[in-house]
């Protein structure tokens, strides 16, 4: 066995030479590769790549900086031709330890963490966290706070389909989808900050309920966005469709059936598009989500179309919610009344351009020391949590969301565990993609919608 | 497997842990905050997968989340509280340091969710792997490795999946070093990680 091994200008000159028959390196290089042998090339033409290769295995690196890996995503593809025989994804390039950190922060300062990890889906990591902590806690937020709460995760889930639109969008060539999507997301995040204050990684919703009070013009804006969206979103219907590139580049492409899908975990809106209408919105209700009335759209087709059209009806179906949410939205408290977990929440604008509650600040400094003890307590140490483990999901725009968390009844998390959809739906990438051409690596990864800041965690 | 509808009957937390003890005699399982655990052994691990998955009351198609949790030897803090029932004894004190793997199992067509809890020894932890009855697993024990450090036998391609392939350590056990990274500064000024530093060291 000998080894041959071209780096960048060798290859290049070896490329030039590559007209004479008679060359001697050429020559060796393909007399290297009728025995097993590798052939490492950086930076040269493809075609003389081809031509020195000729019909072995070829291996390349996508990524991880490739623009339409969803970020820091390396793909290794194992290329017979054009045609992809194997895939496998190597992650971790955008490995924080949010959840080692999380072990080192009291119970409040958690959401700050984890609404960071997958950052186009923010509220849900909040929601599924803070659902969690409360079942250990043994509280429930109040109404007001479970309405609001399933009216930004659902704003949140059209506002992370949109994106996922727009970048599928652009990875396949339409720049139009792209501009169009990210523009309507922008609307989004507008009440977002005006509710938050950020406009993503928002850790605004917070064990207990609420961190404020949602503000006077909150339904305004809500309602502004109800009746802007729907035909926006027609407009993307309008454009993709029917569109002929749309359909050659979706349909048939990364096609995955249910019993598949579940083996390798996959959850969302790749099962809903394979068949399987899972929705834990319908299976495991949270925030009273159960009185809205709603469809879980599917499909049968199981390719990446089949995906786009469950998400764009998934869109609709999140707006009818907000619709119902908003009509019934109740009035009270947006924190639960326990002292020992609620930091205050009625907070309004003072003059000096701060946030404050006037009548809490008036209690802690003017009427009772316990109060002031116990805010004191509060806001260095925290609230302490019963000990257990729970393991609570919701239905993040991606699939499954799950929070394992475990508590020895300190301040702190014990272990705080994220089944991330991203992670364990990139599994299903070298399924989907095997018998297909390199071009649809990049239809299947976008259909799949990983967000790295979810999948390294 | 057939294809799962939502048309099955959801088991409560009881007659679904009497389902699996009248198959495996001698099974533990504890319920707290609603929620069923099932404490299994390295053993029979792989067989009550398998039955949790193929069995038609339990019907568990979706191994929904695997991960794990360290309980390094030594009394632990654990605050008893009103709330806590149903806390296995092993985390109160331990004799020796373990880890805790946790397999989450999901019905669609019932609707139930499960938890299967597996303590290995934290010296030298190993588990069957469970890629051979949910191929899911694949990933997840993958990062309870990286992690971890728990060896799963048999498992496809047990490498590290979140860290870098020569990482030494696994982060998440509680006895890796925290801060234990040197930081390389400028002029080859040496200054040791936090963990090492006496209290108010001031290093110029």
């Amino acid at each position: 066995m000998s080894d041959t091994t071209l780096h960048g200008t060798e290859a290049a000159e070896a490329a030039d030479r590559a007209t004479s028959a008679d060359d001697p390196t050429l020559a060796a290089l393909r007399a290297g590769l009728e025995g097993e042998s590798e052939l490492f090339v950086e930076g040269a033409d493809w075609e003389s790549v081809a031509d020195a290769v000729r019909d072995e295995t070829l291996i390349v690196n996508m990524g991880p900086q490739h623009p339409s890996t969803h970020g820091v995503l390396r793909l290794v593809l194992e290329l017979d031709g054009e045609t992809v025989t194997n895939l496998t994804p190597i992650i971790g390039y955008l490995h924080t330890g949010i959840e080692k950190s999380a072990e080192y922060r009291n119970w409040v300062q958690g959401t700050t963490f984890f609404t960071r990890m997958d950052y186009l889906s923010p509220l849900f990591n909040e929601l599924a966290y803070c659902l969690g902590v409360e079942r250990l806690l043994g509280v429930e937020a109040p109404p007001r706070a479970q309405a609001v709460r399933v009216i930004l995760t659902e704003f949140n889930r059209i506002a992370s389909h949109l994106v996922w639109l727009a970048t599928g969008g652009m990875e396949l060539g339409s720049t139009t989808v792209m501009t169009y999507g990210f523009r309507e997301r922008e609307h989004i995040l507008d009440l977002f900050e005006s509710q938050s204050g950020l406009r993503m990684n928002h850790a605004y919703i917070r064990p207990g309920g609420l961190a404020n009070e949602v503000t006077d013009d909150f339904v305004a804006r809500a309602e502004a966005l109800l009746r802007r969206l729907p035909e926006k979103i027609g407009e993307f219907e309008d454009l993709l469709t029917e569109n002929p590139i749309w359909n050659d580049r979706l349909r048939g492409v990364g096609v995955i059936d249910v019993e598949r899908a579940l083996a390798l975990g996959v959850t969302g809106p790749l099962l809903r598009a394979a068949g399987l209408g899972h929705d834990l919105r319908r299976t495991d209700p949270y925030c009273g989500i159960e009185q809205y009335d709603f469809d879980v759209p599917t499909d049968t087709a199981g390719d990446s179309y089949a995906r786009y059209t469950v998400r764009i009806e998934e869109m609709r179906q999140s707006m009818r919610i907000i619709r119902q949410a908003l009509d019934t939205l109740p009035s009270g408290p947006v924190m639960v009344a326990d002292r020992r977990i609620a930091m205050p929440s009625q907070q309004q604008l003072g003059a000096d351009g701060m946030g404050n509650d006037p009548a809490y600040i008036r209690h802690i400094m003017g009427e009772s020391m316990e109060a002031l003890i116990n805010h004191f307590k509060l806001s260095t140490e925290g609230f302490t949590v019963p000990a257990g483990q729970v393991y609570s999901a919701v239905e993040s725009p991606r699939g499954e969301l799950g929070y394992a968390i475990t508590s020895i009844g300190s301040n702190k998390p014990w272990r705080v565990h994220v089944r991330e959809p991203s992670f364990v739906n990139l599994q299903a990438a070298r399924e989907m993609t095997r018998g297909h051409q390199v071009a649809d690596v990049i239809a299947v990864v976008a259909s799949i919608d990983p967000v790295m800041g979810g999948v390294d965690r | 497997m057939s294809t799962p509808t939502a048309t099955g009957t959801r088991l409560a937390n009881d007659a679904l842990a009497a389902r699996l003890t009248a198959r495996f005699s001698g099974l533990a399982s504890d319920e707290a905050y609603g929620e069923l655990t099932v404490h299994a052994d390295a053993a029979t691990l792989v067989d009550l997968l398998t039955f949790c998955r193929d069995d038609d009351a339990v019907g568990c198609e979706l191994l929904a989340d695997l991960s794990g949790v360290h309980w390094p030897r030594g009394g632990h803090d654990i605050e008893l509280q009103p709330t806590t029932t149903g806390w296995p004894t092993f985390r109160l004190s331990q004799e020796e340091g373990r880890v805790e793997v946790l397999y989450v199992l999901r019905s669609i067509r019932h609707g139930h969710v499960l938890r299967i809890a597996v303590a290995v020894d934290d010296e030298d932890p190993r588990l069957p792997t469970a890629t051979g009855v949910y191929e899911t697993a694949n990933f997840h024990e993958r990062e309870v490795y990286d992690f971890l450090g728990v060896e799963f036998d048999g498992h496809p391609d047990l490498t590290r999946i979140l860290m870098p392939d020569d990482w030494v350590g696994h982060p998440h056990r509680k006895d890796y070093p925290l801060g234990g990274v040197d930081v390389p500064y400028k002029h080859d000024k040496h200054v040791p990680p936090p963990d090492e530093r006496a209290i108010r060291e001031v290093i110029r």
